[in-house]
């Protein structure tokens, strides 16, 4: 009954135009996601190993690998969860009993992971087309380019915008789908939905498949 | 004490010119409206989609109860949002602006519309545009890589065709 009234608030709030994250990224939440404890973090990952692997990386490509994210980007999704501002009943349900300062640890942990090896080379001259909208973007479609935000190698800058590159293709196509479609919506001012919005299926599979040969 | 008359011509000439530029600044200045933006007014950027009045869902156009109209956008890197906006010409306009990272600036070429968005600060512009047409909307301060990506479209209409499609629905036209 709790949950049932806790997610009809969640719908209405919605609808009601809620923020698209309860997360500030003030001096405080800062400081609380760099004080995070890498040795509570890794006991609490336990649970987590079943889905997103033993150290962080997935063996399932439909859910993400942590290792080596931006911690910041890892405890904003977690809150996010948390509240209910990025929709996933699993990932709630797991996140429903974490404290903040849990939420800061497990961040610490998997951010301190080593990133996936990958093995498979990228060969450029496939992706020839899909290059442009990373690198140049698109100005008739106020679309900036990937790397802007994310990083000439798809690392990931501060504060929050998360690494891609090496995540499995099929985890970054459902996602910009879900921006594509609205369904995710945890972007503060739609920054990455009014992006993903305008792009194709195919521009979307690509650049999954482009950011997902990237050694991270 | 002795100035020499020649010199004093030249005093005359050199004072003489820093007033005409004073004074053609000045004069430009007030019948084109140009001045500094002069309003200071604080609020947290960490927290800015979290505040009333720059929360996601009421930013945009909106028209106030004098008639006026009000559009309240957000600068962040990189886009400012909304991305598209439809304003009436020959209309008192006030901009109400934020930023959530960094220092902006916003420019539309071709009109006074122009200010620094400093964070930690809403930047406040009147302005009317006797034109219609398409204008970008430009940032003008280096806010990082993708500053020569950051834009947005403002579509300038005719009053009476604006208050026909818009007035009535408040919100954002676009």
């Amino acid at each position: 009954m709790m949950r049932l009234t806790l997610a009809l608030l969640t719908i209405t709030g919605l609808a009601h135009g809620a923020p698209a994250t309860q997360v500030a990224w003030t001096p405080e939440t800062q400081e609380l996601v760099k004080s995070g404890d890498p040795g509570r973090g890794e006991k609490l990952a336990a649970t987590c190993a079943g889905c997103h692997g033993e150290r962080g990386v997935s063996a399932n490509s439909a859910f993400p690998s942590l290792a080596g994210q931006l911690p910041t980007y890892l405890y904003r999704q977690l809150h996010d969860y948390k509240d209910g501002s990025r929709v996933n009943p699993l990932m709630q349900n797991f996140t429903s009993a974490l404290s903040d300062q849990d939420m800061a640890d497990l961040a610490a942990w998997y951010s301190r992971q080593p990133p996936p090896e990958n093995s498979k080379a990228a060969d450029p001259s496939q992706f020839e087309d899909i290059l442009r909208l990373v690198r140049q973007g698109d100005s008739k479609r106020i679309i900036p380019p990937c790397r802007v935000c994310h990083g000439k190698q798809g690392q990931g800058e501060q504060i929050d915008t998360p690494r891609i590159a090496g995540q499995s293709a099929t985890y970054l196509e459902q996602t910009l789908k879900a921006y594509h479609d609205g369904e995710r919506h945890n972007d503060i001012y739609g920054r990455m939905r009014l992006i993903a919005e305008q792009l194709t299926s195919e521009e979307i599979r690509q650049l999954a498949r482009y950011y997902a040969t990237l050694q991270p | 004490m002795h100035i020499d008359p020649l010199e004093k011509k030249w005093l005359y000439i050199a004072f003489g010119m820093v007033g005409l530029f004073l004074g053609a600044i000045f004069i430009s200045a007030l019948v084109s409206g140009i001045h500094p933006p002069s309003n200071v007014e604080t609020i947290d950027s960490a927290r800015l989609h979290l505040s009333e009045e720059f929360a996601e869902d009421n930013l945009g156009v909106r028209i106030q109860p004098d008639g006026t109209v009000r559009v309240t956008m957000v600068a962040g890197r990189y886009g400012f949002f909304p991305r598209h906006i439809t304003l009436p010409a020959d209309t008192p306009i006030t901009f109400r602006w934020a930023s959530i990272d960094v220092l902006h600036g916003v420019h539309m070429p071709m009109t006074n519309m122009s200010t620094m968005v400093v964070p930690g600060y809403v930047a406040e512009v009147t302005t009317q545009f006797p034109k219609p047409g398409d204008y970008p909307m430009l940032c003008n301060e280096y806010c990082g890589t993708g500053h020569d990506f950051m834009w947005s479209k403002v579509t300038v209409v005719d009053k009476q065709t604006w208050a026909r499609r818009h007035a009535k629905t408040e919100g954002d036209p676009s």
